[in-house]
């Protein structure tokens, strides 16, 4: 095998043969080894990767900026930056060693792909450096995508079989440009990619980019989309549980309240559901957390607390043609009574006369489920509409709590918005109690339960069920 | 759709299941997936986490090892398994394992779960054979092994389902979930792409189980779901109807209603088809 450089300026130093003489290389290995490179033909000396073959890094600067002298607009230069995915893993599973074979055999594959028309280097351990002339960047984005799928095919080392991925991040040397400009973009690209979840190619220039479900995003949204799928995918949700205490002790029901934790580390709600909302996601997460709140209202149930779970409904779901069997669904699988499922909604739902939201809101009526107005008083209160709205309970929004017993006037609010939900029929509940004497003035105003960290935070499955049987004991 | 005839589904096993709670999710992928989201999960930690499972380990271990998954290394434990496979597939491998195992032992419910590993197998081999580099056979058997998984939920849930499923295995025209929505308030499909989506299945696989029965998803490329997701119903019914063929038990008609678009999205001629079904019978006799 001969290493064909297009540019010829390598040359070898030490012992080219040094990784093939190791004691433990199969035949097969050999077969895998990268081929050697020319040693003639040299404007200047770089150092050769003896694992690779390719060029080393601290070479690689000088062959870019030789190579750039010669850019035209015509004719320039694309660099592809590519990192090997997870090859932290690979090395502690495989030693060093296996390591070492899985970057020889990559390089194998890269610069089977390009054959003589681009230049390689070794930029660390596990990224290589595509050097190649294009006359078009499209070329160069085209080469990107074949050379992830060589890198993703089967990768056997000794008796096992690997499947590597990597993150690719592409620039095109503008004329007129530095060069290392150019290299640090393919590098923030590559950043991008491997950012995204890796195992894709980024342009650089093209940031911000699609997501997994096609809409573009800005990088921080971009990154905070592939943590929810990530957390959908390997399990990262979790729904807390506060609960809802009537002024008589009883526990009305317990919100459903989601978590969502990525690489050990908790992302806010504030964070997850706008971009949730933005992507569409909102209605996976919405249909899991049907699906949770509906089974731990079953395992409550079968503990002996027959308390309701309630589950916020997003509008993506409520308007989905889909919703109510998803909700019939998540009954199905949690096989619990519709009775002890509580869905909350804000008002402005309610309100929606669109015919799917309507019939959705009907067919979980129907079904048996509660129906409760979250955030009630601060969005589009109309109270003309409360009247057609079937809803069986209203939370108050933390608003008017927060000033009592002080202000007299929100006093009078709540006090009227208690009775005219008792005389729909509705249960009226406070959020966000925190102290004493707001609940005092609750129980004042008429109000049926409050929720809030009077109570309890919001906590675990686990938790929960220990905070009630610790309250069933006294 | 129904492997396997659905007269002798009997009407006891409804109410065998009907008392019986199902699971949500098996404690062992709560287990998995709380350290797969550590930053650094710990691959000691994991194998030996699934290896206090002695049944499951083996199970782990031989799939691992099998030609359906794609991987031509023999390993001989958990840590290799897990080391080959990946944390990712591997705990989908582990729901694969334990799918059977949260439903209540049954003889004919066995029947139903034996068809549905012939499939997965089917679905894996097929991978490998009509759409190297773009399907994972891993992905694949797994989306074989919960494309249906919904169906002894809704046995479990609706009294009267077995009518109901025998009608929609004969209907020739309306698709197969219409015919259950017709009767009932949801589908297998949903309940089935719900619950693979509470075991942490892939975005993919979920999206592929929601849409098994609808031609138009094979047909029109949207997005989503992805092509690997119109892939992956393809080779399934690709697979069923093999399976079909094999053992002269045919009683739906989804081929009828699939297969045509199913073999132009895998780019197979009707040509084709006698040299795979002899394939496949190999394929299944070497699995058994």
């Amino acid at each position: 095998m001969i290493w064909k450089s297009n540019f010829s300026m390598a040359v070898c130093q030490g012992d080219c043969n040094g990784v093939l003489s190791h004691k433990n290389m199969s035949s097969n290995d050999i077969a895998a080894m990268p081929p050697e490179p020319k040693q003639n033909q040299i404007t200047s000396v770089i150092a050769i990767d003896l694992a690779t073959g390719f060029f080393e890094r601290s070479g690689s600067f000088s062959l870019i900026a030789e190579l750039a002298k010669y850019v035209t607009r015509e004719s320039t230069l694309a660099l592809l930056w590519i990192d090997l995915d997870r090859f932290k893993q690979i090395n502690d599973s495989l030693g060093h060693y296996g390591g070492d074979t899985v970057i020889a055999q990559i390089a194998l594959r890269l610069h089977s792909k390009t054959g003589e028309f681009a230049e390689w280097c070794r930029m660390a351990g596990d990224e290589y450096l595509c050097i190649l002339p294009v006359s078009d960047p499209g070329q160069a984005h085209q080469l990107a995508f074949e050379l992830l799928r060589v890198i993703e095919a089967p990768l056997p080392v000794g008796d096992m079989l690997l499947r590597p991925s990597a993150s690719i991040g592409v620039a095109v040397l503008e004329v007129g440009e530095d060069p290392f400009v150019c290299l640090e973009r393919a590098d923030r690209a590559m950043s991008t990619a491997k950012r995204a979840g890796g195992a894709r190619v980024v342009i650089s220039g093209d940031e911000p980019v699609p997501g997994r479900l096609g809409i573009v995003l800005a990088r921080e949204e971009l990154d905070m989309e592939n943590k929810l799928h990530v957390a959908l995918e390997n399990g990262g949700l979790s729904l807390h549980y506060q609960p809802i205490v009537s002024f008589d002790g009883r526990i009305e029901a317990v919100e459903a309240l989601m978590r969502c934790e990525v690489g050990g580390s908790n992302i806010p709600p504030g964070k997850f559901i706008p971009i949730a909302e933005k992507t569409g996601l909102i209605s996976r997460l919405g249909d899991w957390s049907l699906l949770a709140g509906a089974s731990f209202a079953n395992r409550l149930d079968k503990a002996g607390y027959r308390t309701k779970v309630a589950v916020n409904v997003s509008r993506a779901q409520l308007a989905s043609r889909d919703f109510a069997k998803a909700l019939h669904a998540a009954l199905a699988c949690a096989n619990v009574n519709p009775e002890l499922i509580e869905l909350e909604l804000t008002e402005s739902l309610f309100m929606d006369i669109s015919t799917v939201v309507q019939s959705n809101l009907r067919a979980a009526l129907d079904a048996g489920l509660g129906l409760a107005i979250d955030d009630f008083g601060t969005g589009y209160s109309c109270l003309a509409n409360l009247k057609d709205i079937p809803a069986t309970k209203i939370k108050l929004d933390r608003a008017f709590v927060i000033v009592l017993p002080h202000d007299r006037r929100a006093f009078a609010v709540v006090k009227a918005l208690t009775q005219l939900g008792s005389e729909l029929g509705m249960t009226v509940v406070a959020e966000g109690v925190e102290e004493q004497e707001q609940l005092d003035s609750l129980r004042e105003a008429g109000v049926h339960a409050i929720q809030g960290y009077f109570h309890a935070r919001p906590m675990p499955e686990e938790a929960l069920l220990q905070w009630l049987q610790l309250r069933s004991a006294k | 759709m129904m492997p396997d005839d659905p007269s002798t589904f009997e009407i006891e096993l409804e109410g065998t299941l009907r008392d019986i709670g199902i699971p949500p999710r098996p404690e062992i992928l709560d287990r998995i997936a709380a350290e797969m989201n550590k930053d650094e999960p710990d691959f000691n930690e994991l194998a030996h986490i699934i290896s206090a499972d002695v049944a499951l380990s083996a199970s782990l271990i031989k799939i691992t090892n099998s030609s359906f998954f794609g991987f031509r290394s023999r390993v001989h434990s958990v840590n290799e398994a897990l080391m080959v496979l990946g944390l990712d597939v591997a705990s989908r491998a582990v729901a694969g394992i334990v799918l059977r195992r949260i439903f209540p032992e049954s003889p004919r419910l066995e029947r139903f779960w034996d068809a549905s590993a012939r499939i997965a197998r089917l679905s894996g081999w097929l991978a490998q054979r009509v759409t190297p580099n773009t399907l994972r056979p891993d992905e694949a058997y797994t989306f074989g092994l919960f494309r249906d998984c919904g169906i002894p939920v809704m046995f479990a849930r609706y009294p009267g389902y077995l009518g109901i499923l025998a009608e929609a295995n004969h209907e020739a025209d309306k698709s197969f979930t219409t015919v259950e929505d017709d009767h009932l308030p949801t589908n297998h499909a949903i309940v089935g792409c719900l619950m693979a989506q509470n075991w942490w299945l892939t975005e993919e696989t979920c999206l592929s189980i929601r849409y098994h029965h609808e031609v138009s998803i094979i047909e029109t490329p949207t997005i989503p779901p992805t092509m690997n997701s119109r892939c992956l119903v393809a080779v399934a019914q690709l697979a069923e109807y093999l399976l079909q063929q094999q053992t002269g038990l045919s009683h739906t008609r989804e081929w009828d209603k699939l297969g045509s678009a199913s073999l132009r999205l895998l780019n197979l001629a009707e040509e084709d088809m006698a040299q795979l079904v002899a394939e496949a019978k190999a394929v299944i006799e070497a699995a058994e």
